[in-house]
């Protein structure tokens, strides 16, 4: 009598799980970074994570993808192949590998959501997508800069700005999706590339406490031009 | 013992669900709402993509609004967005320029407010994503996973191309055979271009206006050109230029995205496949989405209601591409067997949707009902929708059904 009541608790507590995690996240798998680097620099990565295609699907839709504008070396583009035919196939994906308990995640690792339009070292590819790295230096040095930062990356910021002198117009997704200790991670992450005397790291509790805003990507942009940059 | 198991399995059941309703409820938290994507739409919309924006309109939500859909829940399927274009507000005119050319004698740009002093002509029309329903396809096409919320009934004003065209003293040419569109690429937008055929002229309006304000900036504005009967897609938002070709456009929104699998001049509306299966999309073995396929929607009841006795309401809409009227609407109570005719709102073709209402006397208990359209031109829908499965599960149309109880 108590087995059926069990399975259906476990199937209801994977079926939730299974939920929260499929929009929007990747399995993760060789080859993941370069999935989230390249195909996010135009669309969200949601149009990959809820498709489970064959590998000859996946094959035409990354020929499709280059005629739209990807850019990727032959190395890159069977990287992301293997990833996609493995971790998002028509066949479940092999049993992730046993846990390592000292694999903590890195705000490296976190930055390959932002690498494919802001550049590896956070150069920027004008004038299409600014800058980080001097940028978010300049941001944090501004009285509200740190909070508006944070909002930023949580919210997106829609609307033309003046970037180290190049004006930019296009979209900068929120990245919502985030857990709180990844979204601090990478905060910190754009932080090292320079910072203020003093800077104190984002923590995964300011990360939370700033989801009860609730912006949108044009509000945002107010906060940005209300800034006062030394 | 029996009484207390059931209890407990209650209890587990309700644990169940309200780790489901808070799972759903993180995620919302996680994923911005419609209303802070694109401000001014329902806060309940269904939203499928961030980026490009891509939000359904949940089904209790459109049929509330049988007569026609207001601009805070009309779904988007955006495939490129422009910066500061997310709003349900009217986008500035002044400034806005549309190049007309290609096979003309005479190619010209025109200021998108010099359509104010043309005569203006209303059309209301269905605007449906030719995606809406790929969730009912089997086994999952890739796309969006639209239920039945990808559509809507609204009404476009502005002005006719042909009139356009007039004005300027401006005469095709002979090979003039499609009308190809290129939506603004501002803010660095990718480009979007889609091409219809030149039979589409008749009708095509630049949409300044819709349901009687101005045209939401998220929904094409300031100026849209839209092509009545035809599906979503083919209305190019915040059109800069307006070619006409000999042929079809070559880029991916032509193909291999939005096209289905047929035989060219034959007289079938797509060539089955075998689902699962991939094609090799070309322009000679497909065709676009063009035409919007007939169809019907049962608004009432809804999946899942409990609804009083033995007298039972239904009604719903329908709508083809509008070049023949829809003649009959039928509804079956016992899976298809016996169908009755249900009362049409008019007789007359029309791109808009009609709304159809019968009565049906069903005895309490578990029923399904189905509907199904036929137009004057003899289509109607297949009973068994997947007959039209393709890899990107467009144009789906098979019979409605929906199961409730009758108190």
């Amino acid at each position: 009598m108590r087995k059926p009541l069990w399975i259906l608790t476990i199937a209801a507590a994977s079926l939730g799980g299974y939920l929260a995690l499929s929009q929007f996240t990747l399995p993760e798998g060789p080859g993941q970074e370069v999935v989230l680097a390249k195909c996010q620099a135009c669309h969200d990565i949601g149009f990959v994570a809820r498709e489970r295609l064959s590998r000859e699907r996946w094959d035409a839709i990354i020929n499709e993808m280059v005629i739209r504008g990807l850019q990727v070396t032959p190395e890159e583009r069977a990287t992301i192949l293997d990833y996609l035919a493995t971790y998002l196939g028509t066949e479940p994906p092999p049993a992730p590998p046993p846990i390592q308990a000292a694999a903590p995640k890195t705000g490296a690792q976190v930055y390959a959501n932002c690498q494919g339009c802001h550049g590896p070292q956070g150069e920027g590819n004008p004038p299409a997508f600014p800058p980080l790295k001097g940028h978010v230096e300049n941001l944090l040095k501004a009285e509200g800069g740190r909070e508006y930062l944070l909002l930023a990356v949580l919210y997106g910021v829609q609307g033309e700005v003046q970037i180290m002198g190049q004006n930019y117009t296009g979209i900068m997704p929120g990245f919502a999706w985030l857990s709180d200790d990844e979204l601090a991670l990478v905060l910190n992450h754009l932080a090292a590339w320079g910072a203020p005397q003093g800077f104190k790291p984002f923590t995964p509790e300011e990360v939370k406490a700033a989801r009860a805003k609730a912006l949108a990507p044009e509000e945002v942009l107010k906060l940005r031009q209300g800034l006062k940059r030394p | 013992m029996e009484k207390v198991n059931r209890r407990t399995t209650l209890k587990l059941m309700g644990m169940g669900v309200a780790l489901l309703a808070a799972g759903g409820r993180g995620l919302a938290q996680q994923t911005p709402t419609a209303d802070q994507l694109v401000k001014g739409k329902n806060p309940k919309m269904i939203v499928l993509s961030q980026r490009p924006v891509v939000m359904e309109t949940p089904y209790d939500l459109l049929v509330s609004n049988p007569e026609r859909t207001p601009k805070e829940i009309l779904y988007i399927r955006n495939n490129v967005d422009l910066p500061g274009y997310n709003t349900v507000e009217g986008a500035n005119l002044e400034g806005w320029k549309v190049e007309v050319s290609g096979l003309v004698d005479k190619p010209f740009t025109f200021e998108a407010k010099e359509l104010l002093s043309l005569p203006q002509h209303e059309v209301t029309m269905v605007l449906q994503c030719s995606g809406n329903g790929r969730t009912l396809y089997n086994p999952r096409p890739s796309g969006n996973p639209w239920k039945r919320g990808g559509m809507g009934n609204v009404t476009f004003r502005g002005v006719r191309l042909k009139d356009l065209l007039a004005a300027k003293g401006v005469k095709l040419g002979e090979k003039a055979y499609y009308i190809t569109a290129h939506a603004s690429r501002q803010g660095n937008a990718p480009e979007f271009v889609r091409s219809v055929p030149i039979h589409a002229l008749e009708n095509a309006l630049l949409a300044l206006s819709m349901n009687g304000e101005p045209l939401p900036a998220v929904h094409g504005g300031p100026v849209r050109l839209v092509f009545p009967g035809y599906f979503g897609v083919n209305n190019v938002k915040w059109v800069e230029k307006i070619e006409f070709t000999e042929g079809e456009n070559t880029t991916t929104e032509q193909v291999p995205r939005y096209r289905v699998p047929t035989i060219p001049n034959a007289a079938i509306p797509f060539l089955p496949q075998e689902p699962g299966k991939t094609y090799p999309y070309t322009l000679q073995n497909s065709r676009p989405n063009w035409l919007v396929t007939l169809n019907s929607f049962i608004f009432a009841p809804l999946e899942g209601q409990t609804v009083e006795g033995p007298y039972v309401r239904v009604e719903g809409v329908a709508f083809n591409d509008g070049i023949v009227p829809i003649v009959s609407v039928e509804v079956s109570t016992n899976g298809g067997r016996t169908w009755h005719q249900a009362q049409l709102e008019r007789q007359e073709k029309s791109f808009g949707w009609l709304r159809w209402r019968t009565t049906v006397y069903l005895r309490s208990g578990e029923h399904e009902i189905m509907a199904r359209a036929w137009d004057a031109a003899g289509r109607s829908q297949p009973l068994d929708g997947n007959i039209a499965w393709n890899e990107r599960g467009y144009e789906y149309s098979g019979v409605m059904r929906v199961k409730f109880t009758v108190a």
